[in-house]
């Protein structure tokens, strides 16, 4: 395994580690507020908003790791019924169609990124910070699914040369 | 474009992208790429579908889900579930088909602490099948009670699903919630009662069981009291927390999630790499749900945008129905779309129709959401896409075909459909509970 398959693979599994971790910390802190509320202590209104932006980090991050092991829902009925070679074609198909989705999502993830810079939108809750922010995870999770599924279809077609 | 045409434009996308193997969650962005550009305005539209992307999920209400997941996948690596298994196979002894017995009653017991049905049915199917087997149970008998009450499972809350499905639908969470508890314990009966009458009229099916450990007094209610109280006590304080209006949902899940870590920890049966095991797990389960709602989000606004939502939902609305008709109907079309497509699909596709008829024939949502609860979990046992079937072929002895396992869920396929059709007839079954419990 060559330096760049294995750093490579540790990026992908860290994706899935970092959205794993995260939700964790998130119960633990969300836990938290509500024990201090309700004894008295001291209310943490930013924990709930907290929660509220992990879940795209996490689902952002964890696409690129789910597709990698093969665990995103597909409907699979057709194409195990047909001949082998059939099913190939089809599945080379399916990586294509899913990198051009994935393209499109870094594109205007990017733009979107952009655009809210340049208006200066701020996401003004107990939390003040700029919108873009939250917009971050979703291009870089969709670069990430744009390189696997390149890898994918490489593999693919090495596999039949071979 | 006319709704007509607008509709099967889109629809007939996203069933030819399905078809071919296209994982779902991009078969709905790449359909929506091309209704952003016909419906939306093109590069407008596309702008509008990232931000929705990222929207969709930014959400407290979907908070829930993944520690609902997680409650179900600490007890399952860490191992506290089997003991809780064990401790109630102490207590039922002398039944025809006792140990399929066994799995319904612990199944329930599991469900009311586990948000997953996929984590109970996995940890039934690994544990208790291939004893079954070894036993001489009849197939059938061994693997058919284990996946029926994985079903149950999306019932009795906590369930991941069900918070889905309230956020998608406008619903009351936690009235959703409290609503499957009644119809998921009858259906646990049902399939009690479906067992040992079975096993009684037909001797083959299960063997004369007296292989029990004899215990008695203490011994046997200890484990009881030890390993399935706490867990009684955990499904009391996420219920009860939300009921009594001192946490949200999302709150009652993080503290479920939490306790049942703790409990974990207090049988000394916390490793980390155990509890890493369980977050990664509840990570996997919980982004494939989440990254296909990012990519059906702008669908249900395309739907709506195209025409196609409001033209059928007029042409239905207008054709002077019944209201218990057009249920009908949504159920028909429901559990049709259960035998070919994931849950959470299902929801994504019907709702932008679905909600708009409930509220134009004034039918009561909480009702409409029980029932769509139990075409979904119909769906998760019908061939060929029921994914509860595909989990238990997952851990069954390899010898075990598919065809064994189709078979072995009919009668309980059954039985979900009697449940779906007398809450149709007398809604109280499922709105009785929440009405009386958030008066």
């Amino acid at each position: 395994m060559s330096s760049l398959d294995r750093f490579y693979r540790g990026l992908i599994n860290g994706c899935g580690v970092i959205s794993a971790v995260l939700i964790g910390v998130v119960a633990v802190l969300v836990t938290l507020d509500v024990v201090m509320r309700n004894v008295g202590l001291s209310n943490l209104p930013w924990i709930v908003e907290i929660s509220e932006y992990s879940l795209p980090v996490a689902t952002f991050l964890s696409a690129p790791w789910l597709l990698h092991s093969n665990q995103h829902v597909r409907v699979e009925i057709l194409v195990s019924a047909l001949p082998h070679q059939v099913a190939r074609r089809l599945d080379q198909l399916a990586d294509l169609i899913g990198l051009a989705g994935s393209l499109a999502l870094v594109w205007y993830g990017i733009r979107i990124i952009v655009d809210s810079r340049a208006i200066g939108s701020l996401i003004i809750k107990t939390l003040v910070f700029p919108e873009w922010w939250l917009f971050v995870p979703l291009p870089a999770g969709a670069a990430l699914l744009v390189i696997e599924f390149v890898r994918r279809m490489l593999n693919r077609s090495l596999g039949a040369a071979s | 474009m006319s709704w007509q045409l607008a509709l099967l434009l889109l629809f007939g996308m996203l069933s030819t992208l399905m078809a071919i193997g296209v994982p779902v969650a991009f078969a709905f962005v790449a359909v929506n790429m091309v209704g952003a550009v016909v419906f939306l305005g093109g590069d407008a539209g596309l702008m509008q579908l990232a931000r929705n992307a990222v929207a969709s999920i930014t959400n407290f209400s979907l908070t829930p889900i993944p520690f609902f997941v997680l409650m179900g996948e600490v007890l399952f690596h860490t191992g506290v579930a089997m003991k809780a298994i064990e401790a109630i196979e102490l207590l039922i002894r002398r039944v025809p088909g006792r140990l399929a017995v066994v799995a319904v009653v612990a199944g329930t017991v599991f469900s009311a602490i586990s948000g997953s049905t996929i984590a109970t049915t996995a940890l039934l199917g690994s544990l208790l099948l291939p004893e079954m087997l070894r036993r001489g149970y009849e197939p059938k008998l061994a693997m058919g009670p284990i996946m029926a009450i994985g079903g149950v499972d999306m019932l009795i809350p906590p369930s991941a699903l069900t918070v889905l499905l309230g956020s998608l639908a406008g619903i009351s969470i936690s009235q959703l919630l409290i609503a499957g508890i009644l119809p998921g314990l009858l259906l646990s009966i049902a399939f009690v009662g479906y067992i040992i009458i079975s096993a009684m009229l037909v001797p083959g099916l299960a063997p004369r069981d007296d292989e029990f450990k004899r215990v008695s007094g203490w011994a046997r209610w200890r484990p009881l009291i030890v390993y399935v109280l706490p867990l009684f006590v955990i499904f009391g304080v996420v219920i009860g927390a939300m009921v009594a209006g001192w946490a949200t949902p999302t709150e009652a899940a993080a503290l479920g999630a939490v306790a049942t870590v703790v409990v974990a920890a207090a049988y000394r049966a916390l490793t980390w790499r155990g509890l890493m095991q369980a977050l990664m797990g509840t990570a996997a389960i919980s982004g494939t749900i989440l990254f296909i709602i990012v990519g059906a989000t702008t669908f249900a606004q395309i739907l709506s945008f195209s025409g196609g939502a409001n033209g059928l939902v007029s042409l239905v609305a207008g054709q002077g129905l019944s209201p218990m008709m057009v249920v009908a109907g949504m159920m028909a079309v429901l559990i049709m779309l259960g035998c070919f497509v994931d849950q959470v699909s299902m929801m994504l596709i019907t709702l932008p129709f679905f909600m708009p008829l409930v509220q134009v024939l004034g039918i009561d949502p909480l009702w409409f959401g029980v029932l769509f609860l139990i075409c979904m979990q119909l769906g998760l046992l019908t061939p060929p896409f029921g994914l509860l079937l595909f989990t238990l072929k997952g851990v069954a002895p390899p010898h075990i075909t598919m065809a064994q396992v189709f078979r072995a869920v009919m009668p309980y396929v059954l039985f979900s459909a009697g449940m779906l059709l007398l809450i149709m007839l007398i809604p109280p079954i499922a709105t009785w509970l929440p009405r009386m419990m958030f008066k």
